[in-house]
């Protein structure tokens, strides 16, 4: 797919540890494992944690990328700044934040409008904000065809935080078709219903993930996307379905979108489909 | 001025004016014949500040209250450090000397303020956890008051772990500071009970904007007046007011809650920050929470990955979290259980430790 103009996912919460990192890191590798070019921006500045949970290393950050634009707009090309994140097949570029806070301080919200701006290769961008409404963030969800409003509803102050930011986005003209809110940890046993939440929002959630801890760890200790380290999690699935809403897309699993012989060969396909230890769950990664 | 003052106090049956000076030294060497059990003491005059030392060694039977023309932060917390009661503005009425004695009394000892900020570099860091823990206990363990400021000024949940709803909040404390004095600034802290008081954070995020770094240090500075420990619930990650009030508090807490992997490196990329003013004599402690094996041999393997030590190791308990999402925090905190144990402890370390 020829990309003119990218479809920019912000991933938001109003609260941290609500799994936005982990969210953003797995809607990039999913709507790259469908073929989209995409690009991961860590926009959490001061401690951002795409490199450290993709087991990355890069030599170029977000602050080369503004020193380079605010030199010379005209001969800057976002791809010299990019890292890119490989496994298997599957491809996607990510932005790294400054390695110093210092660094963080300086960077200019114009020039990170500029670099989100030039990424028009790119069939997706995910961002990755923190949680917190100031200028930098307020001017990404400008930018965002999509607010991915992440949030933990098993205490609260949560929720409470949950529904004062989504007041707040609507309160800033955000339109509710924008706003996509998406439960993380979903839990039935849990004694804050969905359903409580959705009242008090007035609106609906947009989807559900549900809760795996191990599976999440896992991944981190792995520094690779849940679905090539633990895709028979549900929690793995659920992301597939996401990202599958965010494409239009029907097919259900990721496996069933990939030509078997192309990307897994058969036999894994197999293994995959009988539960084999090539792909791990949360239950037998150990 | 002094004559106009002099008839207030006459005016009411409840002083008994023995004498009016008008320099502070020649008050010093004269009261002594009337045995005076309170000194109102023109302030403005910064010899007058000086001496209060000696007024207190000289008179210890007697009370000081500094005279202000207008409010200096600066001069109340040397008032404060030197052993008065505090200030209270000129002119004044009677029941402002009676306002000022009642809160210095229910304030605590007669020591200087010690104001703690709680940073994280990340939320979900048990930072309002510990905040609101730490001033029960604190309270409890000296029996002196204590305040909490939330300055979390987009999702402050201060409130929340109390379940109470105050009638006023920061952005009007800090909105109205230049006007207030003690006594006025403690009607925008609202009572938990057991000597704890809140300030609670804005209704909306964007009312965070409206708050200047220099006049929140003001109303914690002032807050400082009210109560023996101020407690500062940052926000997270370092911004113009996480910075501000940590260098304004003389004790700066780091806490991270033990769960990605990558707490102690942003642990160490914060503590670059607090560097400095650790080695200007300010406490920097750092501490993690919810960690599942709190034993030495972990404190150990944490503080060699850090390469400082660390103070706390916090247990992640599901008592602690119930209590504090339902608003119970203040009627069901657990006398006994680790967590409560540890943060205890803590408190009781911080209030033997004389700055």
């Amino acid at each position: 797919m020829d990309a003119t103009s990218s479809i920019i996912i912000s991933v938001f919460s109003t609260s941290s540890g609500n799994g936005k990192t982990v969210t953003a890191i797995n809607l990039a590798a999913g709507l790259a494992e469908e073929g989209y070019r995409t690009c991961l921006v860590d926009l959490d500045l001061q401690f951002g944690d795409v490199m450290g949970y993709l087991d990355m290393v890069s030599d170029f950050t977000i602050a080369d990328a503004q020193r380079a634009i605010l030199r010379n707009e005209e001969k800057f090309n976002v791809d010299d700044y990019l890292t890119e994140y490989k496994c298997g097949d599957t491809a996607f570029s990510v932005l790294p934040p400054p390695r110093e806070i210092n660094d963080a301080y300086l960077i200019s919200v114009e020039a990170v409008e500029k670099i989100i701006g030039s990424m028009k290769g790119f069939n997706f961008v995910v961002l990755d904000l923190n949680a917190v409404f100031n200028t930098l963030n307020l001017a990404m969800l400008d930018m965002s065809t999509v607010i991915n409003f992440v949030g933990v509803m098993d205490f609260l102050p949560a929720v409470k935080n949950y529904k004062v930011g989504y007041d707040t986005l609507l309160r800033f003209d955000y339109e509710e078709s924008k706003i996509c809110l998406v439960e993380n940890k979903a839990d039935s046993e849990q004694y804050i219903k969905a359903r409580d939440v959705e009242r008090l929002l007035g609106a609906k959630i947009y989807h559900h993930l549900p809760s795996d801890p191990q599976a999440i760890t896992y991944s981190i200790r792995m520094g690779k996307p849940l679905m090539y380290c633990v895709p028979l999690s549900p929690l793995t699935q659920s992301y597939w379905e996401l990202v599958g809403r965010y494409t239009n897309r029907t097919k259900k699993s990721p496996t069933a979108s990939l030509p078997a012989n192309e990307k897994k060969g058969p036999k894994k396909l197999l293994s995959w489909l009988l539960g084999e230890d090539d792909w791990l769950t949360a239950q037998n990664m150990k | 001025m002094l004559s106009r003052m002099a008839g207030i106090l006459k005016a009411n049956d409840a002083f008994d004016l023995a004498a009016t000076f008008h320099d502070a030294d020649t008050a010093y060497g004269q009261s002594s014949v009337f045995r005076p059990t309170l000194f109102l003491i023109n302030v403005d005059e910064p010899e007058a500040v000086e001496m209060i030392p000696r007024f207190i060694k000289s008179y210890p039977q007697a009370q000081v209250l500094g005279l202000m023309g207008q409010w200096k932060s600066s001069v109340a917390d040397a008032m404060l450090s030197a052993g008065a009661c505090g200030c209270i503005l000129k002119p004044f009425h009677s029941a402002d000397v009676f306002e000022a004695l009642k809160i210095y009394k229910r304030r605590g000892k007669s020591l200087p303020t010690r104001t703690l900020a709680l940073f994280s570099p990340k939320g979900h860091s048990g930072r309002t956890t510990l905040a609101t823990v730490l001033a029960i206990e604190l309270a409890k363990k000296s029996g002196e008051s204590v305040g909490i400021i939330d300055a979390d000024l987009q999702f402050g949940d201060v409130a929340m772990f109390f379940d109470a709803v105050p009638r006023h909040n920061v952005v009007e404390a800090t909105h109205d500071i230049n006007l207030l004095t003690p006594a006025a600034l403690e009607n925008y802290f609202h009572p938990v009970g057991n000597g704890v008081w809140i300030m609670s954070g804005p209704l909306q995020p964007e009312h965070a904007e409206l708050v200047e770094a220099n006049r929140l240090i003001e109303v914690v500075r002032m807050a400082g007046c009210l109560f023996r420990y101020v407690i500062l619930d940052l926000p997270v990650g370092f911004n113009p007011i996480s910075l501000a009030l940590a260098e304004c508090a003389d004790t700066d807490i780091l806490i991270s809650m033990l769960n990605s992997g990558q707490e102690v490196r942003h642990m160490k990329r914060s503590l670059k920050m607090f560097h400095m003013w650790d080695a200007y004599g300010k406490r920097v402690y750092t501490m993690f929470s919810g960690v599942q094996n709190c034993t030495e041999d972990h404190k150990r393997k944490l503080e060699g990955e850090l390469g400082r030590s660390v103070t706390l190791m916090l247990p992640e308990e599901r008592r602690i979290k119930d209590v504090t999402g339902s608003g119970r925090l203040m009627k069901d905190l657990p006398d006994s259980s680790p967590y409560v144990e540890a943060v205890s402890e803590f408190a009781f370390a911080l209030i033997g430790d004389r700055r």
